[in-house]
């Protein structure tokens, strides 16, 4: 077995004192593919991006989270992200008086070390890139962290952040929910763009329609808290035109 | 709690001894020791002082010091210096212990006074006795009473009518030796004329402690305009206290910033009394105490005229032991119709240590008025706190933004860039994070 992937062994969590909404999951994503993960509202989809943050809300009762042969259920949010994992929000927040482009430089150099800071000028080429990447004017860099910012813009600054930080491994968490077909083709090309062999996502919908503009190599549905189906991407096509009782009723939830 | 108790050396004694040493004028000397007597028929205040509950009062002591005489060495500090080297002021004055270390101006236009108290009453007595005690004296606390009595020296600036003063003038008030330090302000805008000023306090640390306390007199004549900045940075072993106060005549505005750093223990009095018609009064604070230290702000806006417009809007950060206190209040006349009036308190908790007590109050006697008041205080919301680190920042940077971004909403209503700048710095040195560069 590769250790180059984000294993999730027999993940059981709830949020801190609450019932349990995680009932052991189950789900392998290897480094160089694009996973999708499908279900039900309140299925625990975002439950299971944020547990893989590390989102202090939640507790984990059972399992393991096992990042390239590591396991980093004891590693906080930070260190999390240092080892090359994302986020994409489905809920970003605002942070006032930070710029995007000051955010991003913090956050680049804190996976440096003291003293190796990025270049300024480095720093702004790749900050450029990846807003031409997704059709944005180079003004937005200089704005406050989603101060203002509409649901769409909001999303497109996950992925903007995402292009510029080059994670491992990242979770995006129904990072098409409220935009409009022109946003989700912008956001579906950053991610696109951020696809190779060094990259393993899990893109997280509840809609296939963002499967035809990021085309999954699988494809895991989710229902009550377990991986209850997985296949090639045509599993998510079937999905759409059955709906998800089809599913309930195949495996008995 | 002890008591504070009455300090010998504020005597008629020491009255007199100013009065002769400086030859003052008659009136002059009547006034300090009509204060004198103020001040000895004042009792000090107590915890149970309305104006004064949660204040520590200790903190706030004066007992047992001699008045602050002469500074041990009259050079101007490195770090004033850099202060003003760094600024675009057209004129500055540095007041040291009772002296006056350095004045420099090359104001430009015509008819400005700006020059330091003892030599505004000798060249521009009538100015200065017009206006003098108008609007901080002896009749509104202790604290005000002892300044008004043995205060020796100061800031004058007189703005005549229609001048418009484009740069920035300022005061730096330090010290080198501990004691009862008094320092005046006395703010004079004629009508529709325009001003901006910054009073900065600040020290490098020194061995003994020091009580300062400030009174600063603003008058702002109809359709006058005037953006104040109070900057107290005092090294820790200094207690500051400071009534600032404005009266606005008609269509008068009033920008003020309060920003609190530095000392062991300040009080900040911010106070704005709408006279006229249509007078406008934007006071702003920023403070954020850590290690221990005990910041009290009190803010009032009286609303004694129609259709004036007020607001207050207070934000401060607090951890380690430290406390914040914040009280403010809306007044609004019988006859204030169509007054608008807002007051807004926040506080970021960084710790479980740290305490804010925070009392917006309103007192409204007219019936056509807008008025709200609001506060908050709470720790850094921790979905922020998740997000930053899901980023990779490791905490202490992450409290870094977060504190910058919440006293942001201030600093970006200043609109004295160097003066945010510095404040910027200020507050990144007392967070301690090496490398860290936001703007505030």
């Amino acid at each position: 077995m590769s250790d180059k992937q984000l294993e999730i062994r027999g993940l059981r969590a709830r949020i801190v004192g609450g019932e349990e909404i995680l009932k052991g999951v189950d789900l392998v994503v290897p480094r160089g593919e694009v996973h999708a993960l499908m279900g039900p509202n309140g299925s625990g989809k975002s439950t299971l991006a944020k547990v893989i943050a590390g989102d202090p809300q939640y507790e984990i009762t059972a399992g393991d989270i096992v990042l390239e042969g590591q396991s980093i259920l004891e590693m906080e949010p930070d260190e999390r992200a240092r080892e090359g994992l994302y986020l994409a929000f489905q809920y970003p927040v605002e942070v006032p008086g930070v710029s995007i482009a000051n955010f991003l430089r913090l956050a680049l150099n804190a996976r440096r070390e003291e003293g190796d800071e990025i270049g300024v000028m480095e720093f702004y080429k790749k900050l450029q890139r990846a807003v031409k990447e997704l059709n944005w004017d180079d003004s937005i860099i200089e704005r406050n962290l989603h101060e203002g910012f509409s649901g769409g813009e909001k999303k497109r600054s996950e992925i903007l952040q995402l292009l510029v930080l080059e994670p491992r491994y990242a979770i995006l968490d129904e990072t098409d929910s409220g935009l409009d077909v022109d946003a989700l083709k912008v956001v579906s090309q950053g991610v696109n763009a951020a696809r190779g062999p060094n990259f393993g996502a899990l893109v997280i919908t509840h809609y296939q329609r963002l499967l035809n503009h990021i085309v999954p190599d699988r494809v895991h549905v989710m229902v009550n808290g377990r991986i209850v189906r997985e296949g090639p991407k045509e599993l998510a096509m079937e999905l759409d035109q059955k709906g998800y009782e089809w599913i309930r009723e195949a495996v008995g939830a | 709690m002890a008591a504070l108790t009455d300090n010998p050396a504020v005597s008629a004694d020491a009255v007199e001894s100013i009065v002769s040493a400086y030859r003052e004028p008659a009136w002059l000397a009547d006034e300090r020791r009509a204060a004198l007597r103020a001040y000895s028929d004042q009792p000090f205040p107590t915890e149970k002082t309305e104006e004064w509950r949660y204040t520590q009062l200790k903190r706030f002591s004066f007992s047992g010091l001699e008045l602050a005489k002469a500074p041990k060495d009259e050079s101007v500090p490195e770090r004033i210096r850099m202060r003003i080297a760094d600024s675009d002021a057209e004129g500055v004055i540095v007041h040291k212990g009772n002296k006056v270390v350095m004045h420099q101006a090359t104001i430009k236009e015509a008819g400005v006074v700006f020059t330091d108290l003892r030599t505004a009453l000798r060249d521009h007595e009538a100015l200065v006795r017009a206006h003098l005690y108008d609007v901080v004296n002896a009749r509104q606390t202790k604290y005000t009473a002892l300044n008004s009595a043995l205060w020796e020296n100061g800031t004058f600036v007189y703005v005549p009518r229609d001048v418009e003063v484009e740069l920035p003038l300022g005061a730096f008030t330090t010290a080198d030796s501990g004691g009862i330090g008094l320092g005046r302000t006395l703010i004079v805008v004629e009508v529709n004329a325009r001003l901006t000023f910054i009073d900065e306090y600040t020290s490098e640390p020194f061995a003994e402690r020091l009580f300062f306390d400030a009174a600063t007199e603003i008058v702002l004549k109809d359709g006058a305009k005037l953006r104040y900045v109070s900057l107290q940075n005092w090294s820790r072993n200094v207690a500051h206290i400071n009534k600032l106060r404005a009266h606005l005549g008609r269509d008068a505005r009033l920008e003020s910033v309060t920003v609190s750093l530095g000392a062991d223990a300040a009080r900040a009095e911010v106070e704005s009394r709408l006279e006229g018609p249509g007078s406008e009064s934007e006071m702003l604070g920023l403070y954020f105490a850590d290690e221990g230290q005990h910041f009290n702000q009190f803010t009032l806006q009286h609303h004694a005229t129609p259709r004036g417009f007020s607001d207050v809007l207070f934000k401060g950060a607090v951890r380690d032991a430290s406390q914040a206190v914040y009280s403010g209040m809306i007044i609004v006349d019988p006859h204030a119709q169509k007054t608008d009036a807002y007051q807004t308190n926040r506080n970021l908790l960084l710790d479980e240590v740290a305490e804010v007590v925070s009392i917006p109050q309103l007192e409204i006697a007219a019936n056509d008025v807008k008025c709200s008041h609001g506060s908050t205080t709470g720790p850094v919301p921790e979905d922020q706190r998740f997000y930053l680190m899901s980023r990779g920042l490791r905490p202490e940077v992450a409290e870094h933004v977060l504190v910058t971004g919440f006293l942001y909403e201030v600093m970006s209503r200043v609109t004295l860039p160097k003066v945010a700048e510095y404040v910027e710095r200020v507050v990144q040195a007392k967070l301690g994070v090496p490398g860290v560069k936001e703007k505030l």
